[in-house]
């Protein structure tokens, strides 16, 4: 009786209104992703040392619009385009107040990307995506990133308004889940990024206007961490998203348990943000027990990334078994190993598993001086960032970007974007495997082709450089088939209709308590959680401030 | 009918697959911790 009511529900579509928003944040995304990707091609062709960049361009110039393109640009945009069409999904279209807004933000955002962009192809920005005092950009670099946060500040406003109106009407009973998700990691964007604003606003453009002659070089890097690391949970909670809710109805399964996944998610606002100190383990001047204890509380990241990793396995395994999967991996087969939509995320979730284990290595403090600024952390955030969240990223763009433009990925383009994942899969193999080998045998991050006058360890580098340039040469490749299955959804798949998969919760899953949803209690923890681990040490680096320093334009 | 093996569901797959991403970090980290007690 039901079945009549579930085909409508799957039909649910985003309001065209809200699909225009939405898409123009994806066009950005996709924008980004070309630009970012030729300036990674770029990066690799030249630390392999046979290729020189032409017209006097610089490599520092080209590493900045790489990282900022494509670790702020790309995934900040489609996160929030995703996010739109999620909450226009789950909880209704937005009011005309609500699009208003979140057109704002874009355009705000979009204003401080072009901004920011014309100073870094000017040259007067090429400070790496970290902008790391005391490399110093222009001002208007600076105000740029600013309007971008500012910018994502007000569409996650637009997603928080569509959220209260929804709990509004449906008093006592827990939001949709996909609601629920993208309203912790706004909520942890706009806790995090407060840090990097105020590092902006407050240190960095006085400095760059010449207002000050001075910067709190530990300071700066203190609060760009304290935003950085729940930036990288910031990448990865949509991915989550799609995981949990999305997956489980694309291999025709049902979510394990909605209490589990709130659960996870609300761990994951806990733990992403008191625990910066884990990029600055090497940085003096910070007390060791301060770093100690951000030490432990990364490490609780590990309870809901398992706690992750049993719901998808089970999710899996469930709907396997249901297949006739028989054994002890039968079920495994069974998998719709032919829908682009389910491989290209699962490929994503694989990369997931040394991505993890590196990052505790990363992360288990005097074990962290064996790669500290070497290219193994350039490999580690390939794996993260560029495999685990962007293939998931693809992956929700095969369903998502037709739902939104009302077409159909074909089978011709769904063959094509499985070929595209596994040319990314062995291209980032090759690249980001070479990167952690030679990071530990020390060749550096961040840094143009030397042979640095001949040194016998330097030397040894180099074929790990030429293995980069191979495997980055393939990504490429990957880049470009996936904008050519991007532009085929957006202008000439053939019309039809896509479903926005929704997954349901398996009836055998625990009613969701409703304590998992009272912000109070969790937001109340999360701030207790972050003063704890940052007032005393931030009060500490203040009193006992190093000497400031002036502004460096190394490029 | 069908509920009640439905019910009894079989997660064995599941167990071994986490139990392996647990064992594949505790070898990459051990594997890093000799090369760190070996140089520092």
């Amino acid at each position: 009786m039901t079945t009549i009511k579930e085909k409508a529900k799957d039909l649910i579509k985003v309001d065209r209104r809200d699909s225009k928003l939405a898409l123009a944040h994806i066009y950005v995304a996709f924008i980004a992703l070309f630009i970012g990707g030729l300036c990674g091609l770029l990066q690799v062709l030249v630390r392999s040392g046979k290729f020189t960049l032409p017209w006097g361009i610089g490599y520092y110039q080209i590493l900045t619009i790489h990282g900022v393109l494509l670790g702020l640009i790309l995934t900040t945009y489609f996160i929030l385009g995703f996010q739109i069409a999620a909450m226009s999904r789950t909880s209704g279209t937005f009011t005309n107040k609500q699009r208003l807004i979140g057109w704002i933000g874009f355009w705000v955002m979009t204003a401080g990307t072009v901004a920011a962009s014309i100073m870094v192809l000017l040259n007067e920005a090429s400070v790496l995506y970290t902008f790391y005092a005391p490399l110093q950009a222009h001002w208007i670099f600076y105000v740029g990133m600013a309007l971008v946060v500012v910018g994502s500040w007000i569409t996650g406003i637009a997603q928080i308004m569509k959220y209260v109106e929804w709990r509004k009407v449906n008093p006592g009973q827990p939001s949709p889940l996909l609601s629920f998700m993208v309203i912790v990691n706004m909520a942890m964007w706009l806790i995090c990024s407060l840090g990097v604003a105020v590092e902006v606003v407050f240190q960095l453009i006085p400095w760059s206007l010449g207002w000050v002659d001075k910067v709190d070089v530990l300071l700066s890097r203190t609060l760009f961490w304290y935003f950085g690391h729940p930036l990288v949970y910031f990448w990865l909670l949509p991915a989550y998203m799609v995981w949990y809710v999305i997956i489980p109805k694309i291999i025709g399964g049902k979510i394990f348990s909605d209490a589990l996944a709130r659960l996870s998610f609300m761990l994951f606002l806990l733990f992403s943000i008191p625990v910066g100190f884990h990029h600055q383990l090497t940085e003096p001047g910070i007390d060791s027990f301060w770093k100690f204890l951000q030490v432990i509380l990364t490490m609780m990241v590990v309870i809901p990334s398992l706690l992750t990793a049993f719901s998808m396995f089970a999710s899996f395994e469930l709907r396997g078994r249901q297949l006739g999967g028989k054994g002890l991996y039968g079920w495994f087969k069974k998998l719709p190993w032919k829908d682009a939509r389910f491989t290209v995320p699962f490929i994503g979730m694989a990369a997931f598993i040394p991505a993890g284990a590196g990052g505790i290595i990363n992360a288990s403090y005097q074990m962290n001086q064996l790669i500290h600024n070497t290219i193994w952390v350039t490999g580690h955030f390939h794996l993260t960032l560029a495999t685990t969240v962007v293939l998931t990223f693809f992956g929700a763009a095969y369903w998502l970007i037709p739902h939104l433009t009302g077409r159909v990925l074909t089978k011709q383009m769904n063959k094509l974007a499985i070929i595209q994942a596994i040319i990314w899969s062995v291209g980032m193999t090759i690249m980001s495997g070479a990167m952690h080998i030679v990071g530990l045998m020390g060749a550096p991050r961040r840094s143009d082709f030397s042979t640095y006058g001949g040194a016998q360890q330097a030397t040894e580098w180099i074929p790990y450089q030429v293995a980069q340039a191979v495997g980055g040469t393939i990504l490429f490749v990957g880049i470009i088939l996936v904008l050519y299955i991007v532009a085929n959804l957006l202008w000439f798949a053939p019309k039809g209709e896509t479903e926005f998969p929704i997954g349901e919760v398996s009836e055998h899953a625990e009613k969701t308590p409703m304590w998992l949803e009272n912000w109070k209690i969790w937001l109340t923890i999360c701030i207790a959680l972050i003063l704890f681990a940052y007032t005393v040490p931030i009060i500490d680096i203040i009193q006992n401030a190093p000497p400031g320093s002036k502004g460096y334009k190394l490029w | 009918m069908s509920k009640k093996s439905e019910k009894d569901s079989d997660l064995k797959g599941t167990l071994y697959s986490v139990g392996f991403v647990g064992l594949f970090i505790l070898i990459s980290w051990f594997m890093a911790f000799y090369l760190f007690v070996d140089r520092f």
